[in-house]
């Protein structure tokens, strides 16, 4: 497995970090400064675990079915899964949550019934994120709502684990998500990552891209120094609410600052989450919520015991939106000039997924 | 023991002194009063000796925020009858030059000695400038002395000569007399008694072109006594047909290499100490006998090509003659004709070739036949920052900054302690360097060239006291001009390089007496520049702080401050720092011995028996960075100093 010199060439240099943070802080070399990932200082050594880890490096997708869940999806639109409902956190919704406040819910239901030591999450505000180690219930609650610059999150799960915590929950974006799969994989080449255990939840969010810090910028041009408090990108288009009002943009105003490695990406559900979290585009109080681990099952069973959350059927006239949405960001990037297979930053996907997914996505109208 | 030697009264008794204290010795015996200079090598210790004696004999010894402001306090001193020495390093006469040409002019009254460190081969300089056509420029005579005696009895008399003619004189001393240690045989003390007057009708002033004739006058009643000037002077056989001509240090290095030869008794040696200008009367006495003349002098040929003018402006009164030295090639070492010192070898080799005698090598332990003979028993040392320097952890900062701000920002620097950025110990950070302060005014310029598409942030080094001494008018016009850049004060609270000398920002004069201190901050404040603070022990906070700075426009200011770990420990306990083995992963994939492959303080050693980190404890200053730093949190302080 190569190391830092080809994650600097190939995945930093070349445009392809999704400012994950995994490869933060595992050594004195990698670091991040508002929300860029940089090498500082070439470390020379040929094998690196920040290669091994990275998301954007050898994913396979039919591999990560088979190590995740031990076996492959059917479903090409939402990958492996055992339930998907509508959901939303029970009784006292964290201020800021966004939508129905279910990610929230069930990090902070994971801290209290002791399922994980700490909570890795991105707290702070949309203008001003920050990784975050929530170690309470309430140091979760702190953290809600949706933050879409890319934040490097992970650097905090490193942190976390060299000060000798484990069994870590995990809030992140789908390449989060994967980085943490890789990482639970093994065989670093750094002997003291392979911590048995270190993460024992991983809660994904829904993403179909993220933003550049450049966006700050452009936030900050735009609101002209009034506090911001909530941002989100419904589907008629971004919108901020300040402590002055609210701004509203399209969608074509911030392409630009989408990080390239996101049109490359093929997951916009956390395909390999326990549970994966997101907007339902079309009931505002609550979320999207998709089973998929066994272990993602007993947490939503122990929620719904608790009462922390509620859940209902998810309408069967939205599930083909939600289908539609996913294949369509998958075509796209199958047919993206970029995307070669197998290249830094694309993933492989096997023949009969492929097979599949153009199969599935002729299957629902344009 | 030496300051001891310095103050002696008995004359006619022999001492150890350096040749600094040897100049500083002359000084107290000419009746010095008023003394002042810029620290630096080699003749750095010259003022620090006086000032150790200022009180003993009621003298005025300063540092100044610069060579010219010294200078010209010591021209004032001059005006008004009193004897004044003022001394720097070559680099420091570029500094003071404006203000040197115009006082030859003008002219001095009491004993004015300008005191110049050549340092040949660059030991601890930028470049090996010699001084001497630049003083030769100047119309100023220049006397250097062979030996650490001489360059007392040199100082001493060279005030009776300025005194004489009225013009300053400059003794010019190369680093192998500041630094060698020898004899002196002291002569007369004489205490300052002298009461400055500067009267209604006292003018010094430089306006006339009759000044300039004036000065050539000067010159030429000094060229008429140097011929019999005690410090020449001729040892070989009579009307010698072979004749090496050399000045300074070289003189004893010509001896010794024609002893190593055989040559002794068959060349001539005529060893000048008034090498400007020329003792011509005694040079034609000489030359007129010789057919082979040799020229052996530390660096230009300026002995010689002042010579071959002389020669040739005589030549029908003079044999023919065929002159050996630089120009011709003959007197090289290994770095080439003109370059870097002379040595009893060098010039051995070059007298053998001349002389066409044969001559095997070395018969005599030189410094360059004992580095290759200890080289292999020797720890290599490599050209780094002293261990705790706070410099590195500033380089490391600004440099993992610029990393972080992906815009590939430059970085600009010049001269002390931080000129090593320029190599690996400064991770090879600074890509220009070249006087004091010249990183600011060049940083400056960069910053205006956004106009024409240069849109790198630019970021300057300068030390503290290189921020007095140079940088501040280069604040102002980047102030006034609205140029953009960031100036990093790299401040460790003293002039650290060439000794630990107090500067403006500092509490104490020269002399130890309490100063009226200049804080930079008031000075960057008057100048309505940004500025922040932070502590270089603090990486993390310094990396932000060089971030977030890099962010604002226009000229700002960055001090980085941190006392030198040199004198933050003199003479105080350290802290224990040691390398926990257990969790030292050493050269595995989280660290790949950061500490003492990549940060590479000398004090972070690699024990490659055991494949782990180890601290050098002897050499260790106990600062405790590379600790913060280390990625395993396996380097541990045990804290004796807060």
């Amino acid at each position: 497995m190569p190391g830092q010199e080809r994650l600097k060439n190939e995945i930093i240099d070349g445009g392809l970090c999704s400012a994950c943070g995994l490869c933060v802080g595992l050594c004195p070399y990698i670091k991040t400064r508002r929300d860029r990932v940089r090498v500082i200082y070439p470390c020379g050594l040929q094998e690196g675990t920040c290669y091994s880890v990275c998301p954007k490096t050898g994913l396979d997708v039919g591999e990560m079915d088979r190590a995740v869940f031990g076996r492959e999806r059917e479903d090409q639109a939402l990958g492996v899964l055992q339930g998907i409902y509508f959901a939303r956190a029970a009784g006292d919704k964290a201020p800021g949550a966004q939508y129905g406040g279910v990610t929230t819910a069930l990090a902070a239901l994971a801290l209290r019934q002791g399922l994980i030591s700490g909570a890795v999450l991105t707290g702070g505000e949309a203008d001003n994120p920050h990784p975050a180690l929530a170690r309470t219930a309430g140091e979760v609650y702190a953290c809600a709502g949706s933050k879409y610059v890319g934040v490097p999150t992970l650097a905090e799960l490193n942190r976390a684990l060299r000060d000798g915590l484990t069994g870590l929950g995990v809030v992140g974006r789908p390449c989060q998500v994967a980085a943490v799969r890789k990482m639970q994989q093994g065989n670093l080449p750094g002997a003291q990552f392979n911590v048995p255990g270190a993460v024992e939840l991983v809660l994904g969010l829904f993403c179909f891209a993220s933003l550049t810090p450049d966006f700050y910028s452009f936030l900050s041009g735009q609101v002209q120094g009034e506090k911001v408090i909530k941002m989100d990108i419904p589907e008629d288009g971004p919108v901020v609410e300040t402590s002055a009002g609210s701004y509203r943009w399209s969608m074509d105003d911030l392409r630009p600052y989408i990080h390239k490695a996101c049109n490359l990406c093929l997951d916009p559900t956390s395909e390999w989450a326990d549970i994966a979290v997101g907007a339902t585009e079309y009931d505002r109080a609550w979320n999207t919520l998709v089973v998929r681990s066994d272990r993602g099952r007993d947490l939503l069973n122990l929620a719904l015991d608790k009462g922390v959350i509620e859940i209902k059927e998810y309408p069967p006239q939205r599930l083909p939106v939600l289908r539609r949405a996913t294949l369509n960001k998958k075509m796209r990037v199958l047919a993206d000039a970029e995307y070669q297979e197998g290249r830094p930053g694309c993933p492989v996907v096997p023949l009969e997924y492929r097979r599949q997914i153009e199969e599935q996505w002729g299957g629902v109208s344009q | 023991m030496t300051i001891m030697g310095v103050c002696k009264e008995q004359p006619g008794v022999r001492v150890a002194l350096t040749g600094n204290e040897s100049i500083a010795r002359g000084a107290l015996e000419a009746g010095v009063a008023y003394a002042a200079s810029y620290p630096g090598s080699p003749t750095a210790e010259v003022l620090g000796t006086l000032a150790k004696v200022a009180g003993e004999f009621n003298l005025y010894v300063e540092w100044s925020v610069n060579e010219k402001v010294a200078m010209e306090g010591a021209a004032a001193a001059s005006f008004t009858g009193l004897r004044s020495l003022v001394v720097m390093k070559a680099d420091g006469l570029n500094v003071a030059l404006d203000f040197a040409s115009a006082l030859a002019l003008s002219g001095t009254r009491g004993g004015m000695v300008i005191v110049v460190g050549d340092d040949p081969s660059s030991h601890s300089s930028v470049r090996e400038e010699d001084s001497r056509n630049l003083c030769k420029a100047l119309h100023l005579p220049i006397w250097e002395p062979s030996s650490v005696q001489e360059a007392k009895d040199m100082t001493r008399a060279a005030f009776d000569l300025s005194e004489q003619l009225k013009l300053p004189v400059v003794v010019r001393c190369v680093t192998r007399v500041c630094h060698a240690s020898g004899d002196v045989e002291l002569g007369e003390l004489t205490r300052p008694e002298r009461r400055p007057v500067f009267g209604r009708d006292d003018r010094v002033i430089t306006f006339s072109i009759q000044l300039h004739a004036q000065l050539e006058q000067k010159l030429s009643r000094a060229a008429a006594e140097a011929s019999d000037s005690f410090f020449n002077g001729y040892s070989g056989p009579a009307n010698a047909r072979r004749l090496v001509i050399a000045s300074g240090p070289s003189a004893m290095y010509a001896l010794e290499a024609l002893d190593m030869l055989g040559l002794a008794g068959g060349v001539g040696v005529l060893k000048l100490g008034t090498t400007w200008p020329l003792p011509e009367t005694l040079l034609l006495n000489y030359l007129k006998n010789a057919s082979e003349v040799v020229f052996a002098e530390e660096v230009e040929p300026f002995v010689e090509d002042n010579v071959m003018a002389l020669a040739a402006g005589h030549w029908n009164e003079l044999g023919s003659i065929k002159f050996y030295g630089k120009r011709s090639g003959h007197v090289a070492g290994p770095a080439g004709a003109g370059i870097g010192e002379l040595d009893p070898d060098v010039l051995a080799g070059s007298l053998a070739k001349i002389f066409d005698v044969p001559w095997a090598g070395q018969t005599m332990l030189t410094s360059r036949e004992a580095e290759e003979l200890l080289g292999e028993k020797m720890p290599g040392r490599e050209l780094a920052l002293c261990a705790g320097c706070p410099h590195r952890a500033s380089f490391w900062a600004i440099r993992t900054a610029l990393e972080l701000d992906g815009r590939e920002g430059v970085v600009l620097g010049d001269i002390g302690c931080y000129t090593l950025g320029i190599v690996r110990t400064g991770y090879y950070l600074l890509q220009t360097m070249h006087c004091m302060g010249a990183g600011v005014g060049i940083a400056g310029g960069l910053g205006k060239l956004n106009r024409f598409g240069f849109n790198k942030p630019v970021i300057t080094v300068v030390g503290d006291s290189t921020f007095y001494h140079a940088a501040v008018p280069a604040l102002i016009n980047a102030r006034y001009n609205r140029a953009n850049f960031m100036c990093v004060v790299l401040d460790n609270e003293t002039t650290a390089m060439t000794g630990h000398q107090p500067h403006p920002g500092r509490q104490t004069t020269a002399t130890g007496g309490p100063a009226d201190t200049v804080y930079m901050e008031e000075i960057i404040r008057g100048l309505n520049i940004p500025y922040a603070i932070s502590d270089p022990y603090d990486v993390d906070a310094t990396i932000n702080a060089v971030c977030d700075m890099l962010q604002l426009s226009g000229p700002r200011v960055l001090i980085l401050r941190r006392t030198c770990a040199l004198a933050a420990v003199k003479g105080k306990e350290k802290n224990r720092v040691y390398v926990d083995w257990d969790k030292c992963i050493g050269d595995d994939c989280g660290c790949g011995r950061f500490c003492s492959k990549v940060f590479a303080c000398p004090a972070n050693i690699w024990d490659a028996e055991h494949g782990k980190a180890r601290i050098d404890e002897a050499v260790c200053n106990g600062c405790g960075v590379c600790a913060t730093l280390c990625p395993q949190q396996a380097i541990v302080v045990e804290r004796t100093v807060e």
